[in-house]
């Protein structure tokens, strides 16, 4: 499942999103629209947790930095500020990233929709690249 | 100011000339790594850098590979450390100002060296504002993970040498 959350600063920027999504017949969760952007993080975390490998979420805020510090302190949660859509592409080949964090003050609406469409659609590469992901996994904090 | 700074075999240059720069302007750099192009695996450096600035061995962290996803995950994995990921300035200021991150992450392959210094700069410059919000925030993130165990990651750097994780 794709879950999804923004705080209350973020709302327009997520509301543009959620849309999209729709649009793009992708299904996702919505897990908070509006709140604190630490609160709205962990329980974004909490429920891609729950299946690390299939689930993958992407939380909206001012600037990404909390939502980072939140998630990436995880075990299992791999966790990409995603500034352009570069990244997006990228970390997801390499990364298997599960989580992106969308800044509202930082992309307007055209780059935060090519991002969300890049993270939502591509593929892990695997290979060379498990070996990093196996030594994150091995770090971080574990429930 | 006591500085480490890490990165993977892909963004070696960059490191070079940042830790190079920073030394110029006064500052105790300490390289940790990757010193050349040779494949190696960003956790190795990530960690490195993290655990240096948990310690307090010195006063910030620097860490970058192509996106600065993978190396700022890993140094954001030890305890102790706060992280911010960045491409620009004002984020580099907020993660100062509201976070207190004690550790500042690129990709080398995203952005150019101008604006990197610049985010340094920033970064380094700009003090912590604790208010009782902010100081809420980082001792939320800091009880998180309050110890951490140093990795040697033999397990998988053994599967890597068995030729284990193939493209």
């Amino acid at each position: 499942m794709l879950y999804i959350a923004c705080d209350d600063k973020s709302i327009e920027l997520f509301d543009f999103i959620s849309n999209y999504l729709k649009l793009e017949n992708i299904e996702y969760f919505l897990v908070a629209r509006g709140g604190d952007t630490l609160d709205i993080s962990q329980k974004v975390v909490d429920l891609i947790l729950e299946s690390p490998q299939v689930n993958r979420g992407i939380i909206i805020d001012e600037n990404t930095i909390g939502p980072f510090l939140l998630g990436a302190k995880h075990s299992k949660i791999i966790c990409a500020p995603t500034h352009e859509e570069h990244t997006s592409l990228m970390t997801r080949d390499h990364n298997n990233a599960n989580l992106i964090v969308l800044g509202s003050k930082i992309v307007g609406q055209g780059v935060a929709m090519n991002i969300v469409d890049r993270f939502v659609k591509h593929h892990y590469a695997g290979g060379r690249h498990q070996i990093r992901i196996d030594m994150l996994n091995s770090m971080g904090r574990t429930i | 100011m006591k500085i480490a700074i890490g990165c993977d075999h892909i963004v070696t240059d960059i490191k070079d000339k940042i830790r190079d720069w920073l030394k110029s302007e006064g500052n105790e750099v300490f390289d940790c790594g990757t010193y050349d192009n040779v494949r190696t695996h960003y956790p190795i450096f990530g960690q490195k850098v993290g655990e240096k600035v948990a310690n307090q061995d010195v006063d910030f962290g620097i860490v970058l590979c192509g996106t600065g996803v993978g190396i700022t995950n890993a140094a954001q994995k030890v305890a102790g450390t706060r992280v911010a990921l960045v491409s620009d300035v004002y984020s580099a200021k907020k993660a100062r100002e509201d976070y207190n991150c004690n550790v500042i992450g690129f990709g080398g392959r995203i952005i150019g060296i101008g604006l990197i210094q610049d985010m340094i700069s920033t970064f380094l410059k700009t003090e912590f504002n604790s208010t009782p919000e902010n100081l809420e925030r980082v001792s939320r993130i800091n009880g998180l993970l309050e110890e951490s165990s140093h990795k040697d990651f033999q397990v998988e750097l053994q599967k890597w040498e068995n030729n284990e994780y193939n493209d």
